[in-house]
């Protein structure tokens, strides 16, 4: 039986989270901003299944696999764009599309 | 049993609310944000990155012998092993996903964590969610992105294959992305260490079907949870997948006209691609009529 306090699994999930974050922000191509992202969807589960350790019940799991999905939908369309954005510039860098302003 | 349901919760109780300074918070984020901005990937010198990676892993050890002490001081005492083990592995994986500068190796560092967050799952009693986070992170989503990663480093193999390219080894604003990301960790490190202390768990429900069974495992339980509770959010999920499943379809396989010529190899001229579901559309060399048999009948 684990014998920590829920502080230190949400602090894990903190760090990662912040770490994906990070990634996402100074990192330049696009395949490893999408896998920062999974990243933080990684902290974000240790998070949910802590709680639901620590409230002893299993909504946190259920939502767990909830995130499992989301975050296997967002990779498959994350991939089919970096796909149809590296046949039209023949590269992955993200600042290629720069010149999209919003 | 009931006490050992609890068990993650006993340390709660004897918290003295200091367990971790917030200055002290506050001094290790910014040493360890120094440190990540000279460990990402930039136009230093090597010796650079290795002081970077030096400072975010002394950061950590600082942290971690902190937690350690706090762990020791409460009554639950003594600290799990395998927790800090899991937990470091977890985040120098993570760390090296955002500082290679290579992507096949950053991925293959991801699979490390992925293996890792299992491990940590495995401590909190999930071991269904262990499962499939292996079969579905490591084995589905990120072959996949393996796989892309190489299609891209194979179609632009025409420099030499251990040049890494330039948006790879040039981040873009490392400073000001290590400020915000370390600012928002420093903040949620000192909501958790401050207000954790604060929640009780919910009392264990003995007639509660859905609480968790320490020996025999939880996945019959997380089932008929699932199914019970959660019906519309399963179906939702499915729809959901369906949807992801379709629209990633259509988005990668639209056809990319490329208007500049010299980027098209001269291989590629005769096209080898039906243009309708036809398979007398197909070009044949040689001749008008693709109906035509271009070879002698035996």
């Amino acid at each position: 039986m684990s014998q920590l306090a829920l502080e230190h699994y949400l602090a894990v999930g903190a760090i990662m989270f912040c770490i994906g974050l990070i990634g996402f922000m100074c990192r330049r191509n696009l395949i490893i901003m999408f896998l920062c992202t999974e990243l933080m969807f990684q902290g974000v589960a240790i998070n949910l299944i802590a709680f639901g350790k620590f409230h002893n019940n299993l909504s946190g799991q259920a939502f767990t696999i909830f995130v499992l999905v989301i975050a296997a939908v967002e990779a498959s369309m994350a991939l089919g764009l970096v796909v149809l954005l590296f046949r039209q510039k023949n590269t992955l860098d993200a600042d290629a599309w720069k010149e999209l302003k919003g | 049993m009931q006490l050992a349901h609890n068990a993650l919760s006993i340390p709660l109780a004897a918290v003295n609310a200091a367990a971790v300074q917030p200055v002290v918070i506050l001094l290790l984020c910014v040493a360890a944000g120094i440190g990540t901005v000279l460990l990402l990937p930039g136009k230093r010198e090597a010796s650079f990155r290795n002081i970077g990676g030096v400072i975010l892993a002394a950061m950590g050890l600082i942290f971690v012998a902190m937690l350690v002490r706090f762990a020791a001081g409460t009554t639950a005492g003594g600290m799990n092993i395998y927790f800090w083990v899991f937990a470091g592995i977890a985040l120098l994986g993570a760390i090296r996903v955002v500082t290679h500068p290579r992507p096949v190796y950053s991925a293959l560092y991801f699979i490390l964590t992925v293996f890792a967050s299992a491990g940590l799952f495995i401590l909190l009693w999930a071991e269904f969610m262990a499962a499939a986070l292996v079969l579905i992170y490591a084995g589905a989503i990120l072959i996949t992105y393996v796989f892309v990663i190489m299609l891209a480093a194979q179609s632009t193999s025409t420099r030499a294959a251990d040049v890494v390219a330039e948006y790879d080894t040039i981040s873009r604003e490392p400073f000001a992305a290590c400020a915000v990301g370390f600012a928002v960790m420093g903040l949620l490190l000192f909501v958790i260490f401050d207000k954790a202390a604060a929640l009780t768990p919910r009392p264990v429900d003995p007639t509660a079907t859905a609480t968790l069974a320490p020996i025999s495992g939880n996945t019959q339980e997380l089932g008929v949870y699932m199914f019970n509770s959660q019906l519309v959010n399963v179906q939702l999920s499915g729809l959901l997948l369906t949807l992801g499943m379709v629209g990633a379809i259509l988005i990668a396989r639209r056809r990319v006209v490329t208007h500049d010529a010299a980027m098209i190899p001269e291989t590629l001229s005769t096209p080898a691609t039906p243009t309708d579901d036809s398979p007398y559309s197909i070009p044949v060399v040689g001749t008008d009529n693709p109906r035509a048999k271009a070879y002698p009948e035996t």
